[in-house]
This record gives C-alpha cells, structure tokens and sequence, in this order.
C-alpha cells in the first residue's frame, strides 16, 4: 500500500467510531435531547464487546450485545430526561461518570488483552481495485460499510424524505406544535435517545472489536465529547456527521503516520490533535460562516423538556 | 386520577425538599451500590464499618480525608462559580492541570527560597488555570460558542501535556520513578498534622466569593446576568465583560488547586494527578446547588466517599468504582431536583 | 341572522356537545359545569374575558387537556379524547392564538406534520405539490416552499387553517384569531369562516372582542370565570348586554384622555426625539427604517400596529437596549452619543418590556433582586460599592406597597408570583425612574379586566405628573382610549402619526395594511 492509500484506510478505519457515535447523536438532538453520556456509553460498549468475544468468538455478536446495553442505559436516561424530565446536561454527565466507572471497574480483568475475536477485513470486488479510495474504503470491515454508507444513508432518508422523519424533526423542533398535530412527542423522544444511546455503545465495540483492538483503561479518550461536538460542526445532519468522522480518522491517521515516519513532533502532541481540531471546528465556523447560521441551526427546542398539562 | 387529589408542578422547588431529595438520591445511591456489592459477594455493612473506622479511628484517617478535600473544595468552587453566571466549567480537570503544571515549572526551574518561590507558584497555577480556559472564555462571550464542549476537550489536551512533560523533558533521572518530575521543593507549610495551609485558604476563598457575591454591586450584576441575560441587558449591565470575568475567575480557582496539589500534598508532577478531581468537581458543586459556602460540605461529602473508595482498594474496589458510584448519584440528584418541583394536592371544589 | 341553523331537520345532534365540563389547575378552577351544543352550519362565539377558560375549555375539546369531569359528545356519540389525535379523527382542528407552527420547516413540511394522510415517503416536491393542491381546493393562498420565518402573521394563519382544513375538520376552532391580523385581513377570515359554515360546518370563534363577535356569529356563549354565563342568539344581543355578562357588572368607559385639574401640561419641545433613526433585528436584518419620532412630556404617543412590524426594536432603541444603526437619538434636544441601557435608566426613562418574564424579570430571582434592578446602583442599596441586602429589601417593599402587591415573601423567586402581581411590580418599578419618559409595550398583555384598568391608572397618573409615554399595543380600543397622537408602525416604518381629535378607524387599519391615504397627515 502507498502512503495515500494507507493513509486514507487508516483515516476510515479511525473515524469510523467517531462517526458512528456522532450518528447516534445526531438521532438524539433531533428530537431534542442533548446527550452528554456518549462517553459513557462507549466506554459500556466497548467492555461489552470485549467481555462477549472472550466468552464467545464472534465479534458481531460482541457488536450486538454492545447496542443492547447501550439501548438499556439510554432507556434509563431517556426515561430519567424525557419522562421525568430531568436536567439533561446533569443526567449526560451522570451517564459519562457511570458509564466510565463501570467499564473501568468490569475492564480489570480485561485489561490489556488483545480481543479475541475481531471484525475481519472483506474485500468487496472489483471496487477494492480502484485506485487510492477503492483500497482504503472497500477493503475494510463490515461495520466501515454500514457506518459510512449504509447508516448515514438510510439515516438521511429516514431524517429528511419520510413522513416519520418530519415528524420526529417536528418533535425536535416545536414540541408543543407536534404535540397539537398529534404525533406522541415523549414516546419518539424516548425511542429516539435509546436508538441513538445504541449506537454511541456500538461505536464503543467498534473501537474494542476493529479499531484498537483490545481494552485497556481510558480507551475511549474522549472520543464521546468529540462526537457530542461533530454533532454541531456536522448541522445536525447525518452525512455530513460521518464525513466529519472521517475528517477526523485522517487527523488521527496523520498522527499515526507522524510517529510511524518519526516527525520530530512527540506522540503526545500527535494524539492532541483531534481535541485541538475539534475546538477549532466548532469555534471558526461561527465566526466564518455567519451566513450558514441558519443552515446549520440546532433544532430549535434542543435541551428543554416538554411539559403539556401544566401551567 | 385520585379522587381530589393531582400532582401538581410548583414553578420553583422549596429549597427544603430540594435539599431532603439531595439527601435521598445518595441514600439510594448507597443504597443501590451495596446491593451491588452484596449481590457480587461482597459484604456493604462490613465494608462501610471498616470504611469509618479507617477514616474516623485515627488522626491519619481524618488528615487524609482532608487532604483530599482541598482539591474537591477547589474543583468544586471553580465550577459553581462558574454557574454564577450560567457557565459549565466542565473543565477543572484540564484547568487543575494547567496550574499544577505552570507551579510545577516554576518549582522546578525558579531558584529562590521557599517564601518568594511559593507566591510565584501560585500566581503561576492561577495564570495556567486562567490560560487554560481562555479560549473557550473568549468563544463564548463573542461567538456564542458553548464552552461545555469546548472546557472538556481541553482537558484530554492538559493530561497529554502533563503527562508528556512527567515521562519526558522533565522527568526525575535521578529518582526510583521515571513517570513523575523531581520533587519540587517549595512547600505550602502544614497547619495541622498532614493537613497544610491550602484547606483554610480554600475555605476562606469560597466565604470570600460568597460576600462578594452577595455584598456587592458587582456580585448583583453576576447574578442577575447569570440567572437572565436578557433582564440584564435590560438593566444596562455589560454581561459579556462579565461573563468573561467570571469564567476566567473559574479557571484560576481549578488552576490554584493543581498548584495546591503539587506545592501542598504531591510534590511532584504526574500524569494523572488530577485524578478526576475536575469531574467531582462538577457533582460537588450540584450537590451545593452552586452555593459557594454549600461547596465546603458538599466537598466534605465527596472526600467522604472518595475516601472510601481509596480505602476499600484493598478489599477489590476502585476509584474506577467510586467514579460510577458518583455518576450514579449525580444522575439521581438530577432527577429528584425535578421531582422536587411536585407535590401532591387535594383539589377544593 | 343566519338560516341554516334554523333550517335543520328536527333531531339533529349537535355537532359538538360539551356536558359538565370540569377542569382544574393548581389553585384554579379553570372550567366548571361548562355546557356548550355546537350545531351544524353555525359560527359559534366563545366570549370572556382573559381568565375566563375558553382556551382551557377547547384545548379540552381538542385533546390537549383531559377534562377532570363532564362529557364530550360528537354527532350525539360521547367520546373520549387521550389525545389531539382523537380529536383531530373526530373531525375537531383548532387554529391556536400562538400558531403551532414549526418556524424553521416550510409551509408544505407544516401542513404535513403528523397528518396520516401524509405519504409515508414524503420528499420536499412532493410535499410542496400537495400543498399547492389543498391551496386551491380550500381557496387559501399559502407559498408551500416558503419557511415559516419568513412569513407574515397573517400568512402563517392561513397555513395553520389550511392545516385544520386538509384534515377533513367539521369544526374549526379560532383563538382569538384577529389579534394578529391588520383590519383588511380580518375580513378576508370572516369571509373565508362563512364560506366554511355556509358548507354544513361549525365555527368556534373565541374572542374577547365584543364588536366583532357581534359581527361573525351566529349565537354567543359567554364564559366568564370558568362558569358558563349564557349562550344567546347574535341577533338577541348588543355590546352593552354582552359586557355586562362577560364582566358581571356595567362597566364604564372613562375618557382617560381627560386631565384633571394640576396636570402638568403638554412641553412645547419634545423630551425624546428619534430623527431619522434605523436599527437591525435579532437576526442581523434592517428591523426599523429612517424613524423619526417626537415625544412631548405629558402626552401619550400610542403605537398602532400588528405586532412583529418593529414594535420590539422601537422599545429598544428607545430605552437605550439597541444600539441604531443611524440617525440620532435627542434626550431633551441632546443628541445621545452611544446608547447604553444603564445610561438611559439615569436620564429617567422607564421601559415596561412586552415579555417581562423574559426580558423584564430574572423570573428565578428573589422579588427583592427583581425589584431593585433599577435603583442598585445608587444609594441607599448600594453605598461604596457594598450591596446592601437590608436596604434592598426596603426599597422592594416600597414597591411593592404602591403596587398593591402583597408578598409573603421577599427572599422567595418572582415567578411564584401570578402574572398581574408581576406586571404591577414592574410597572411601579419602572414608574419609579421614569421622570422623563416610560415606553409601554403591551402593558395589559395577558392581564383580567381589573389588572388592566389598575395598569392603565398608573399610565395616566405617570402622564399626569408631566412624563413623556409611548404606549406600544395592539388594542386599537386602548390606544384610542389614551392616547394623544397615535403613529402606525408597518414594516419598521411610521406610516402616519394621526391626532387622535381627528381620528378615522379605517385610516388607521390602512396604514397598519401598509397603505397610505392620498392625503398626507399632521
């Protein structure tokens, strides 16, 4: 493989957990919800995956297990935020504490173990042999392909050309306005936080199960708020949320290829990169791109719970 | 619905229940972690008996326990001054870096005597603190940027430096460790047993920011900015100076907690210093319902169970456990803060 | 008055019928023993004044609430509705007195929202041609591509009743519908609401406007403090009988124009004075255009206008909040160099703001803080820089005692105060500094018959006492009532300032149309 294509596949394979995190995000601030616990829910997923491939050799079924429990935990904030509308900001935050301190606590006996089963890489034919990207994209695990193209995809149509998707925007948006035009704001909230919750824990086995792959303690690096900020960056929109995973599986890659080349930088400037990045992303756009402002606004009720029958 | 009777939402929680709701989401929070323990063999009374005899059986117990309340009053009072005026500093641990980091480099590399070096440090540690949020200060007062996010990442940035600078150029080539710096030779004197003079500055710090607060022009203006910007606006306050003051004044008070740490407790500059004390900050100052004398109990609280944790290492618990445990009642205060705004009515008709 | 009810065949079930309504609210009895029949072909008005439980009773009637007693009862089947759902499937669409409209989707994305009759794969063309389609077939013109921001009020109505009416409603609910509309567009709803009646279907009409109700309906039922008063044929009533029932007493409108003897008279130069002066909105964009504006002290200027045309922007740069982006501001005939809220405050002009729970007040703030946000600077609250808590809570108790306003409290957050204690509060608060001039926005906003007449007593007093007001609202009753000069905002601009001595209704209703007569006005 030549630098480029190497680059590039590294760059895929990287992004993919951000991308897939920051896509279960985007579901959850679309119907209004701020979730602060994707760090957390990493953090389960990836022990969760570790734990299920040690027990049982395959690594989807590790990926499974992982979206359950990161669908249990989301239910619980969810209900804790939409039912009983709690503050959101504190419940996310609480979620990332336990999320993180339980994964740790279960990862002991994990720790430093290479995972024993991982998600093998599949050549697709014929499009493998495309220069460059054919390589780097269409020779990569399973999940790459549904975390690039199928999900943000399917995602893009379910959002945008649906009647469920207008809805489920509206609830986002306007809650009392999609209330009054009857569609059920608290259950879609509630079906939409847990959904998204499942995928930010599949995003925690993708890391454990195809990127690292093995536990180890502070695994996730802050790869949550680092999803919780593609968000913004991305419009709330999900393709553009997982080309800004990719954006940064290639600050990543360029890291790796830095320390594997020996740059006179030293690794721990490399790795401070994507946080770096990450807080220039959301700050310059404001101040560059005041016309976006409208495109890229959040929806408009994000954050506030909905209360009808009170005054 | 029962007969005459509705749950009925209050705009504002009386602060009584509020508090009683505090108290009965760490009950249930305790409550839920024993079961846990019980459930995975372990036994929670025995546990909890050794945990209080460790602490209170001796002075060595009790000094511990308060020096690992210096770093969560701190931590604790950045982030609910911080609140003041409706900023989330999630960010102490980086800024608790910063500081630590800067009076470390003074400490290392400034020679002089104990009484001129340990001011320095500590304008050092409060100027790292404050550099260390100045971007996400800045981002927000003019672009409207959040600085949740913004405050958080920079943490991972701070605890990559530190660790770079520990394990590198200023690693101790002398000593046994090759993961810490040389031990820094100013020392903030003790004033009881173990225990130095950082606890009651840190307290008379949070009284300090209480006054103000409540006792002064300025200390109206935070508040009222704070509370409502645009009934702030309206009163022709300039809520962006303050926002900026008051963010920045946050970062200084998680600054001069890492240099407490280093010029107080550690002595010597680690990765991992910080060990988590920016995020208990945050639950510190939730408990206190950002009140800043509310902070010193709150703190006393966190030290307590951290405490703990420390303690039952030995017994197969972690502070990866009590992090959990922490979340776990943070994640129940939330919730009983909103219940706190019902109560149950009979309906006269 | 209208034939078709009259012409109905014998035992025809109402199309709507409400039994022993009951509905309760945390210290509030919003609905009591409401009975309401709605028949076929018939526009029905719901009278009362603010308080009085219509929107309580038909956000029953739609699903948003659930009753606490009574029945609902649909072409003579009873009916239980969990949801707006149920309503809506039953035939019920309420067009709301704050449109439940998602801001940022387009008209076609709004019409479809939660409609079962929406395609399942619904792509914006697809969308917008079925909203073009249902323009037609229903007689209302609506831009299906265009966002919801960018329209007026008027036009965001129409999509809201496009909505109801796409949906197969039987009977259309309006809250307070013209409240928002200028006079020409309110005949253009009259007449669409008769052509929808004239079909076989029902209007509910709520409204507290006596004149117009009169106008639209065919029978009037009155609520007055949750309780059903009566409900009358349109033609069996006048405005005298109706106020009588709607507020249980005869009320009188007093002149408040009149100065009583010792009033300080009209200044001969103007105390505030806006020449030439523009601003930008909220959203950056040009908000009031080249305004120039006199206020003399001991006059009311009124300003007529449907809301969002300016009227935020204008109390602002008056008030010193806003910065213009050019022309001058003269405070007694000195040009004000930059515009500062504080400063403003210092000069003696008082702002009563339209929102004051968002702008006027730090609702989770105690009464105390909340009172004093104008005076905490000076002595005696705040001496050498030292905030004086005592002294605060002197100050807030003062106020509150001209207010009326009974606090059990001081240390306890505002919100826990009802609306009007609010308002007075703030108005006192306000009439405290306003030595020079106090801008007004929508004061009776939200407010019971009393509240408004105690707030409109403080106004005149203040006027009385030799201070300039500028009364921003959106009663032409009440401006007509007050004010001396009235100017009509439309679209950031003053079409006509109009000497309310030579006042002509439909003069006004033009301007606020935005259209000038021929003849230019003083």
């Amino acid at each position: 493989m030549d630098l480029l294509t190497g680059l590039f596949s590294t760059a895929f394979l990287a992004g993919g957990v951000l991308a897939l995190a920051a896509l279960g995000e985007v579901l959850a601030e679309r119907v209004g919800v701020v979730n602060l616990g994707a760090e957390g829910l990493m953090a389960m997923g990836a022990i969760t995956a570790i734990a299920t491939v040690t027990a049982t050799p395959y690594p989807m079924l590790g990926f499974i297990a992982a979206l359950a429990v990161g669908a249990l935990f989301g239910a619980v904030f969810a209900a804790a935020t939409v039912w009983l509308r709690a503050n959101q900001v504190l419940c996310g935050l609480a979620l990332t504490l336990m999320g993180t301190g339980l994964a740790s606590t279960i990862g002991r006996s994990y720790s430093g173990m290479p995972a024993r089963a991982v998600f093998e890489r599949i050549e697709i034919p014929l499009l493998s042999q495309l220069p460059i990207l054919g390589k780097a994209l269409f020779s990569q695990n399973i999940l790459v392909y549904l975390i690039y193209i199928i999900l943000p995809l399917a995602l893009h149509y379910l959002l945008f050309k649906t009647r469920h998707g207008l809805n489920l925007r509206a609830v986002g948006e306007n809650p009392a306005a999609a209330d009054a035009a009857g569609i059920p704001v608290n259950a879609i909230r509630f079906a939409y936080v847990t959904a998204g919750s499942a995928l930010a824990a599949g995003a925690g086995a993708y890391l454990t199960l195809a990127f690292v792959p093995s536990w180890s303690d502070g695994v996730v690096a802050g790869r949550g708020w680092i999803a919780v900020a593609l968000v913004i960056f991305a419009g709330y929109r999900p393709i553009p949320a997982a080309l800004s995973g990719l954006l940064f599986g290639l600050i990543t890659a360029l890291g790796f290829v830095g320390q594997a080349r020996g740059w006179p930088v030293a690794p721990a400037f490399l790795s401070m990169l994507p946080y770096l990045g990450t807080i220039a992303l959301i700050i310059v756009p404001v101040l560059a791109w005041q016309r976006m402002r409208r495109i890229m606004a959040a929806p408009a009720a994000l954050g506030e719970p909905y209360f009808r029958d009170v005054r | 619905m029962v007969a005459g009777l509705r749950l009925q939402r209050l705009p504002s929680a009386h602060p009584g229940i509020a508090l009683a709701a505090r108290g009965a989401a760490i009950f249930l929070a305790l409550l839920l972690a024993s079961i846990v323990l019980e459930i995975t063999g372990a036994a929670p009374l025995e546990l909890g008996a050794q945990v209080i005899s460790a602490t209170f059986g001796s002075t060595y117990g009790i000094e511990d326990l308060c020096l690992l309340l210096i770093p969560l009053l701190m931590t604790g009072l950045a982030v609910a001054v911080g609140q003041q005026i409706g900023a989330w500093n999630i960010g102490a641990e980086g800024q608790f870096y910063a500081g630590a980091f800067s009076a470390t480099a003074i400490g290392l590399f400034v020679p002089g005597p104990t009484i001129v070096i340990l001011p320095l440090m500590f304008i050092a540690g409060a100027a790292g603190g404050v550099i260390w949020i100045l971007v996400p200060t800045l981002a927000r007062a003019y672009a409207g940027v959040n600085e949740l996010i913004t405050t958080l990442l920079l943490n991972f940035v701070a605890a990559l430096m530190v660790y770079y600078v520990s394990t590198g150029p200023w690693r101790d080539r002398v000593g046994m460790s090759n993961s810490a710096t040389p031990r820094v030779k100013a020392e903030i004197p003790e004033f009881w047993g173990l225990v130095h003079w950082g606890l009651p500055l840190g307290v008379l710090m949070a009284i300090g920011f209480a006054l103000v607060l409540s006792y002064s022009k300025w200390g109206y203006e935070v508040r009222l900015s704070g509370s409502n910007p645009s009934a702030a606006k309206y009163a022709g306050i300039p809520v962006r100076r303050h926002i900026i003051t008051v963010m920045l004044l946050s970062g200084m008070v998680a600054g001069i907690a890492g240099m407490f740490e280093i010029a107080g407790t550690v002595h010597r500059l680690q990765g991992g210093i910080s060990n988590n004390f920016g995020y208990l900050g945050i639950m510190v100052a939730v408990l206190a319902r950002n009140s800043c004398i509310g902070v010193i109990f709150s703190a006393a609280l966190m030290a307590l169970i951290l405490n703990a944790g420390i303690i039952l290492q030995t017994q197969g618990l972690t502070t990866s456990a009590v992090l959990a445990i922490t979340g776990l009642i943070l994640f129940l205060t939330a919730i009983g803060d909103e219940l706190a705004h019902y109560r149950i009515t009979r309906i006269k008709i | 008055m209208n034939d078709t009810t009259q012409s109905l065949p014998p035992g025809t079930p109402p199309l709507v019928q409400l039994k022993g309504i009951a509905k309760y609210f945390p210290g509030v009895i919003a609905n009591q023993d409401v009975d309401l029949d709605v028949m076929p072909g018939e526009i029905h008005a719901l009278l009362g004044e603010n308080g009085a439980g219509k929107s309580t009773l038909m956000n029953i009637l739609t699903g948003i609430y659930q009753p606490n007693a009574g029945e609902i009862i649909i072409d003579g089947y009873a009916k239980e509705f969990s949801s707006p759902l149920d309503a809506i499937a039953a035939g019920i669409g309420m067009v709301h007195q704050h449109f439940k409209l998602v801001q940022a989707f387009t008209v076609a994305e709004n019409i479809h929202l939660g409609w079962d009759k929406t395609p399942k794969s619904a792509s914006a063309p697809k969308l917008e041609a079925r909203t073009a389609e249902l323009a037609t077939k229903f007689n209302l013109q609506v831009r299906p591509g265009a966002r919801i921001s960018e329209l007026s009020t008027g036009e965001q109505q129409r999509v809201e009743i496009l909505r109801v009416l796409a949906r197969e409603a039987r009977v259309l609910i309006l809250d307070e519908p013209t409240a928002v509309l200028t006079p020409a567009e309110a005949r253009e709803l009259f007449k669409a609401l008769r052509e929808f009646r004239d079909r076989g279907n029902a209007v509910i009409f709520i409204s507290h406007k006596l004149d117009e109700v009169l106008e639209i309906s065919d029978r009037i039922t009155i609520l007055r403090g949750g309780r059903k008063i009566a409900t009358e044929q349109a033609v069996d009533c006048n405005p005298r009988s109706l106020a009588k029932q709607m507020v249980g007493r005869d009320i009188v409108l007093a002149n408040m124009r009149q100065r009583p003897a010792g009033a300080a008279p009209v200044s001969t130069e103007p105390v505030l004075r806006l020449d030439n002066v523009s601003a930008l909105g909220e959203t950056g964009l040009s908000a009031l255009h080249g305004m120039t504006l006199d206020v003399f002290a001991g006059e009311i200027v009124g300003i007529a206008g449907v809301a969002g045309n300016g009227q935020r922007e204008l109390s602002q740069v008056l008030t010193g909040i806003r910065p213009p982006s050019s022309g001058r501001i003269l405070i007694d005939g000195k040009p004000v160099e930059r515009a500062n809220a504080a400063d403003f405050v210092a000069m003696g002009i008082g702002h009563i703001p339209e929102d004051r729970l968002h702008s006027g007040l730090a609702p989770a703030l105690s009464v105390t803080i909340n009172a004093v946000m104008r005076e905490y600077k000076k002595p005696p609250v705040t001496t050498a820089g030292l905030y004086r808590p005592g002294a605060a809570t002197t100050l807030a108790r003062d106020i509150a005692e001209v207010a009326d306003v009974t606090v059990p409290d001081f240390t306890m957050p505002i919100r826990n105060l009802s609306g009007g204690n609010q308002q007075r509060l703030v108005a006192r608060r306000e009439m405290r500094i306003a030595s020079k001039v106090l801008v007004a926005a929508y004061p009776s906003r939200g407010l019971d018959v009393g509240a408004i007449n105690t707030m409109l007593k403080y106004i005149v007093e203040l006027r009385d006492a030799g201070a300039g007001i500028v009364l921003i609202s959106e009663e032409l009753e009440e401006l007509l009532n007050l004010s001396d000069r009235i100017a009509v905002l439309y679209e950031g601009k003053i079409m006509g300032v109009i000497d309310n001595d030579k006042v002509d209704i439909d003069e006004i209703g033009l301007l606020m149309g935005g259209r000038r007569q021929t003849k230019e006005v003083a």
